[in-house]
């Protein structure tokens, strides 16, 4: 077993969780990116088209596009189709008050490079950190 | 962050599910930009309030701060919807008309004004130096430099946010220090009509990215000719004002210049005109929403003339404004043209009602046709636009 690695980044939605990993290197946009009814990824050109956000732990580089945004993650766990954790490069003002309404833990400043579809990972938003298991 | 006792207690949930939320809000971005403090406001702006660019994506949330009683503490004022009740409501699809209402109805019961308009600066006068909490970027700009009020570029829900708690975290433009002009901007020549200000902003917003440029040789234009300079500027770049007074601005130490040439301006006002040939099925005027001045010009200028049966004229603005100047909306409705309220060209479903070329004097609604409209758009001087519009 390879061993664990350690990132260490800024807690900004407090929270720990454990889960999968879904990693884009593109920044999202949740207005029009993300179906609320779904929680797919429909937007155009991201590398993790189709795929769903329920129950992983998105990591990804920012945010980008409309600010209502933020609303889109409080439908998606509204309807229990929210992702477990989300990971940021830089936490953008749309995904920090998404995470804040719909109660998501949330770190950034972290090197999402190092972080792979299919991962294990635990999140500790209390410290900002995040482990590779 | 330092918080009061009072603002703790809201906090951690002693006031309420919906001031809880709105509290975290406030004090997570206030933490993610250097704010050490929250500070009170005079009024809020929400945007987001259109169903044509949000769907159904605030209603969850928006219901649940509804539900959970949460109720604006600050006057607060609210974006364009998505149509006119005259005009455009019996001309669009009811499923669309119920989207709206179901919106605007729990904006409402939070306690916005149904004001829908981008520019609430012309409800209530703003006074220099007052902090506020604005969303709608081209309101900002304006706020900032024209009028002197203080407000960062809020999104809808952080304004939303702001006008619940009544106060803003004090970071960005609410401090003295950060509303300098970082960068000087000398024109080749002053501009002269709505459309040259407008490609000015469009091409600085481009370059400026969220730099404060002091724009030399301006002169005192009208303040139309200004909100048409920020609207655009808005659009392209994350500027969140511009100065074009040198009165108490220190120019000492900007390092950077920029030098605007006319034929720049020209490019600009040409690329954004798309429509290569093709007859506009609609003029639109009042991107921003027109002022009481910019009706009664309106009003001025066409005369006795009469909107051609090919085309619709639509000349927006708010309903306050409307009212105010009912004297000059009944000579523009004499001739054929609609002043459209509560909504405009790009935030209202205009393929729904047929429109593939849009005419307009706004750059900014220039830039967002081709994407917000999948219209084709010709930029073109007020004079030019009404020509267009009217028999002659």
């Amino acid at each position: 077993m390879p061993p664990e690695k350690i990132l260490k980044g800024r807690g900004i939605v407090e929270g720990t969780c454990r889960g999968e990993a879904l990693a884009s290197r593109k920044p999202i946009s949740f207005l029009g990116g993300v179906d609320p009814q779904t929680g797919r990824i429909i937007e155009r050109g991201s590398d993790i088209q189709g795929e769903c956000v329920k129950g992983r732990i998105l990591c990804f580089p920012h945010g980008h596009g409309s600010t209502v945004g933020s609303y889109v993650l409080y439908s998606l766990a509204a309807r229990g189709l929210a992702p477990l954790a989300l990971i940021n490069e830089r936490a953008d003002p749309v995904v920090v008050v998404g995470a804040v309404i719909a109660n998501i833990p949330m770190v950034d400043q972290i090197d999402i490079g190092a972080i792979n579809t299919g991962d294990i990972v635990e999140v500790d938003a209390y410290r900002g950190m995040v482990k590779i298991l | 962050m330092y918080l009061t006792k009072e603002e703790e207690h809201i906090y951690d949930g002693e006031y309420g599910w919906a001031k809880q939320v709105c509290m975290r809000i406030l004090v997570k971005l206030g933490e993610l930009f250097g704010a050490e403090k929250l500070i009170p406001i005079d009024s809020a702006h929400v945007s987001g309030v259109s169903y044509k660019t949000l769907g159904k994506a605030p209603v969850d949330f928006l219901r649940a701060l509804a539900d959970s009683g949460g109720k604006v503490e600050v006057e607060t004022t609210s974006n364009p919807q998505g149509f006119d009740p005259e005009y455009l409501a019996k001309r669009l699809p009811g499923e669309l008309m119920h989207g709206q209402f179901e919106i605007t109805r729990i904006l409402e019961r939070i306690g916005l004004k149904p004001s829908f308009t981008c520019t609430p600066y012309y409800l209530k006068d703003l006074k220099a130096g007052v902090h506020v909490a604005w969303a709608e970027s081209s309101a900002v700009v304006y706020a900032n430099s024209v009028l002197g009020a203080w407000t960062n570029r809020e999104g809808g829900p952080s304004a939303l946010a702001a006008a619940i708690i009544g106060k803003t975290p004090d970071y960005g433009m609410h401090r003295a220090e950060n509303r300098m002009p970082n960068i000087l901007v000398e024109l080749e020549q002053k501009p002269k009509r709505d459309i040259e200000f407008g490609a000015l902003g469009i091409f600085l917003g481009k370059i400026l990215k969220d730099r404060i440029p002091l724009i030399e040789d301006l002169g005192e234009p009208p303040s139309e000719c200004l909100k048409q300079l920020g609207a655009a500027l808005a659009s392209t770049g994350m500027v969140n004002m511009f100065h074009y007074r040198k009165h108490g601005v220190s120019v000492e130490g900007i390092a950077e210049k920029l030098k605007v040439e006319q034929r720049t301006i020209k490019a600009t006002v040409e690329e954004l005109t798309t429509a290569g040939g093709q007859k506009p099925n609609l003029i639109f005027l009042g991107c921003p929403h027109c002022s009481l001045s910019e009706i009664k010009h309106i009003a001025d200028l066409i005369g006795h003339r009469k909107v051609r049966e090919d085309l619709e004229l639509w000349v927006c603005t708010s309903r306050h404004i409307k009212e105010k100047a009912w004297e000059y909306v009944r000579r523009i409705e004499g001739s054929g043209a609609k002043v459209v309220v509560d909504t405009c060209a790009v935030v209202t479903w205009t393929q729904e009602l047929g429109i593939e070329t849009i005419m307009t004097n706004s750059a900014k609604t220039a830039h967002y046709a081709p994407t917000m409209n999948k219209a084709k758009v010709i930029l073109a001087p007020l004079e030019e636009c009404l020509k267009t519009a009217l028999f002659e």
